[in-house]
């Protein structure tokens, strides 16, 4: 049975719009057997970090297989302290265009999607990567939206692991 | 005689796999020209062949390939992985000189997969599954005869740049021992790029560790090891790789007190990882009957590569002096490195491939093994042919925006080398060991090629002093002097050269220069002594023996040459004593014999 909303990890279903109450929201998508995904932790979680007072992180989850526990467990292991989404139906992804493991979407604060795509230029491919990224997309956006302007890049796609193949 | 070199040593290669294209049937109950492609009959064979054996738990890829639901949750990352050709990873070029363990899908294959996925990648009928791969649990050659296991584990951090981390290994054996096959488990292999074994007879590495058993960092590591017995193995681990026996009559050899340095290349997961690899050896009771050689190519001083230089092209020329099998051949350059080759021109100037990577990537870097040795016969020109992109188009590049860059041992260097492991063949023993005729040949090469370049004057003086060529050994020696003034082994090495050439005089400054510099040298302080008793200046010459003596307590020679030291300035009861010493080390140590008796003549006649 797809669940068409997203889910907490209590099961509860949540939309994360709504509940960034006026921030930027940020939904991250990442699958757990997916190592570009795994590679980007540090990143992901020292963004959230950076901007806690404009956009609420949300990681998101779209592999229809993985439980609660996969995924508290996976939190655990690469130290999120960050709320995690299921998106089983990939109801979350296809509102927010995302199409690979790992891609972010940003939306303002009226709720508009203004930027999906790659966090940064990091991979070039899967499992070639530069010695560290020299653009930054998704911070970028984060900035734009913050600052209420136009995001400058927007829809540059990822590498990693398609969210096709979980269908 | 010792040289410093880079070993790089392997035993190790990737299963063999025929690659075959699959069937393109026709399905019976379809008229369509193009039947659909199903996971079943067309992809597992192709998969199960060329992915399964990484792709595994336990294994170095990040997620299993065995089963269609497996498959199918990343099938259009594999149809773009296979059509970029960045997976299966094999990055030599197609070749007439086949490799052993080539690794590429065909065309066919390629084609398939896409043709497979844009067709909603279906599973087919359970009838056309062929049977699951079957892959050897636990070690691949069976259970080693010994198992070495790194003292102290490395954490990994969660994120950063690229580790390059050594792990020292101590043989705990008694006697010589041959080994005819290296299986290395380098720990968790996800995290575990490549990793080198390199064989340290002489306990140099240890000393680099900040704590005993927790090894040390560096990309390059360069080890001294024996002019006279060259490293001549190439021990590589990468994802995929199975151990596979040395040829008949080529083990390694293992001595009483030898290291063995695991050199690993480490890339962060996102999480904390805990590496600490192991090694089994495979001893046999044949010692070796043919002797290969890792000849060394490389061209490091010619890398002065101005910031956004797209096409800095290095080349270095070797003229073989013999007849030699091409066994394996292992190319290294860093992020620069955009196009690698090498080739080989025959005498009748038949020119041979025998690599190219036209998109070099230092993570996949390998050894590759030919799949039959290659005969190149005296006078074939071995030629290497490396361009580097130090612009901002290449992704790789250590520095945004791109800056100079030069050779050098640091991964944000960069290098330009080539190794061949080559056997001699078609010698004639009575002339000596045909290995030192290609020393000699290659550290003349690198003369030429880099007059500064210390090793080879030094290489090359241990050629002639062995051939008796003193005074051109010398003149070689002087030459590496004169690069490394404070370096203890040349200056030594001089000094000996001038002792044996009947120069002491000459000798003693460079063997002081040795002494001083390395205080725990104890050829230079023994070579010191011998020097300064031949200009009869026993006073000087006593200390030295004695701190040989400290250095080394188990040495019959300076056993015996402490006690003509002392009997020349007529302290006989301690003279005495010695060349017993002497005796007891070694019954049969003349000098200490002669003395001896000469001393018991003199004592009883007066």
């Amino acid at each position: 049975m797809a669940q068409q909303s997203a889910l907490d990890l209590d099961g509860k279903p949540v939309d994360p719009l709504k509940a960034a109450k006026g921030k930027i929201a940020v939904l991250v998508f990442l699958r757990r057997d997916c190592p570009v995904s795994s590679r980007y932790a540090p990143t992901i979680q020292a963004l959230a970090r950076k901007f806690s007072d404009t956009a609420t992180f949300w990681l998101v989850d779209p592999d229809k297989n993985d439980s609660p526990s996969d995924i508290r467990a996976y939190l655990d292991q690469y130290q999120y302290h960050l709320p995690a989404l299921r998106d089983p139906a990939h109801a979350l992804a296809k509102s927010a265009h995302v199409q690979i493991t790992p891609e972010a979407a940003v939306f303002n604060r009226a709720g508009q999607l203004v930027y999906d795509g790659r966090i940064d230029d990091w991979f070039i491919e899967v499992g070639r990567s530069r010695p560290a990224p020299t653009t930054h997309e998704l911070e970028d956006a984060i900035r734009a939206a913050a600052a209420g302007q136009p995001v400058a890049r927007s829809e540059v796609r990822g590498v990693g692991c398609y969210l096709s193949d979980l269908e | 005689m010792k040289l410093r070199r880079i070993h790089v040593a392997t035993l190790s290669a990737l299963t063999a796999l025929s690659l075959c294209g699959a069937p393109l049937a026709r399905t019976q109950n379809s008229p369509s020209p193009t039947p659909q492609v199903t996971f079943n009959r067309d992809i597992a064979p192709v998969i199960f062949h060329s992915c399964s054996m990484c792709h595994r738990p336990g294994e170095a890829a990040p997620f299993s390939l065995l089963t269609y639901s497996d498959v199918k949750r990343h099938a259009r990352q594999i149809a773009d992985v296979t059509r970029a050709r960045t997976m299966p990873p094999w990055l030599p070029e197609p070749q007439p000189l086949k490799f052993a363990d080539e690794l590429r899908l065909t065309a066919t294959e390629i084609s398939l997969i896409q043709r497979w996925v844009d067709d909603g990648a279906v599973e087919g009928a359970a009838s056309d599954l062929p049977p699951a791969p079957k892959f050897v649990e636990g070690w691949q050659l069976g259970q080693p005869d010994l198992i070495l296991k790194a003292a102290k584990p490395l954490t990994l951090p969660p994120q950063g740049t690229d580790t390059y981390w050594n792990f020292i290994f101590p043989v705990p054996i008694q006697e010589t021992k041959w080994v005819k096959a290296v299986e290395i488990r380098p720990g968790d292999k996800r995290y575990v790029h490549h990793a080198n074994i390199l064989v340290d007879r002489y306990g140099a590495s240890r000393k680099r560790e900040a704590v005993p058993g927790t090894g040390f960092g560096g990309m390059e590591i360069r080890i001294e090891s024996q002019v006279f017995d060259p490293d001549s193995h190439l021990l590589f681990w990468k994802p995929g790789t199975v151990p596979v026996p040395e040829p008949e009559g080529m083990a390694l050899r293992l001595d009483k007190g030898t290291d063995l340095i695991l050199n690993t290349h480490l890339q962060p997961s996102g999480k904390t990882e805990i590496i600490q690899p192991s090694i089994g050896l495979y001893f046999t009771s044949q010692p070796a009957t043919k002797l290969p050689m890792l000849l060394q190519l490389e061209n490091d001083a010619k890398l002065d590569i101005p910031a956004g230089e797209k096409d800095f092209v290095v080349t270095d020329d070797f003229t073989l002096p013999i007849d030699v099998d091409l066994m394996a051949i292992y190319p290294h350059a860093h992020y620069l490195g955009k196009d690698i080759q090498a080739f080989a021109t025959l005498p009748d100037g038949t020119k041979k491939t025998l690599i190219h990577i036209p998109n070099w990537n230092l993570n996949w870097q390998a050894v590759y093994r030919y799949a039959e040795p290659v005969r190149l016969p005296r006078g074939t020109t071995v030629s290497l042919r490396y361009t580097y992109d130090n612009s901002e188009d290449n992704p790789l590049n250590p520095n945004h925006p791109p800056e100079r860059v030069v050779g050098g041992n640091r991964s944000s260097d960069e290098m330009c080398h080539l190794w061949l492991q080559v056997l001699p063949v078609n010698f004639d023993s009575t002339k000596g060991d045909p290995r030192m005729m290609l020393q000699e040949a290659l550290a003349r090469h690198n003369v030429q090629k880099n007059p500064a370049d210390f090793e080879a004057h030094y290489n090359l003086a241990a050629m002639l002093q062995a051939r008796d060529q003193l005074d051109a050994a010398i003149a070689e020696y002087e030459a590496a002097v004169k690069l490394r003034p404070n370096d203890a082994t040349a200056n030594n090495a001089l000094g000996a050269a001038l002792v044996a050439a009947g120069h002491p005089d000459q000798a003693i400054p460079y063997l002081r220069a040795a002494s001083n510099n390395h205080p725990d040298y104890f050829d230079a302080h023994y070579n010191l002594g011998i020097a300064l008793a031949t200009q009869n200046d026993f006073s000087a010459a006593l200390p030295e023996f004695r701190l040989a003596l400290r250095l080394q307590p188990h040495d019959a020679g300076v056993e015996a040459n402490l006690g003509a030291v002392l009997a020349q300035i007529g302290q006989y009861a301690e003279a005495k004593s010695h060349f017993e010493r002497a005796l007891q080390i070694d019954p049969n140590q003349e000098l200490a014999k002669e003395n001896l008796e000469a001393l018991q003549r003199q004592m009883t006649s007066h």
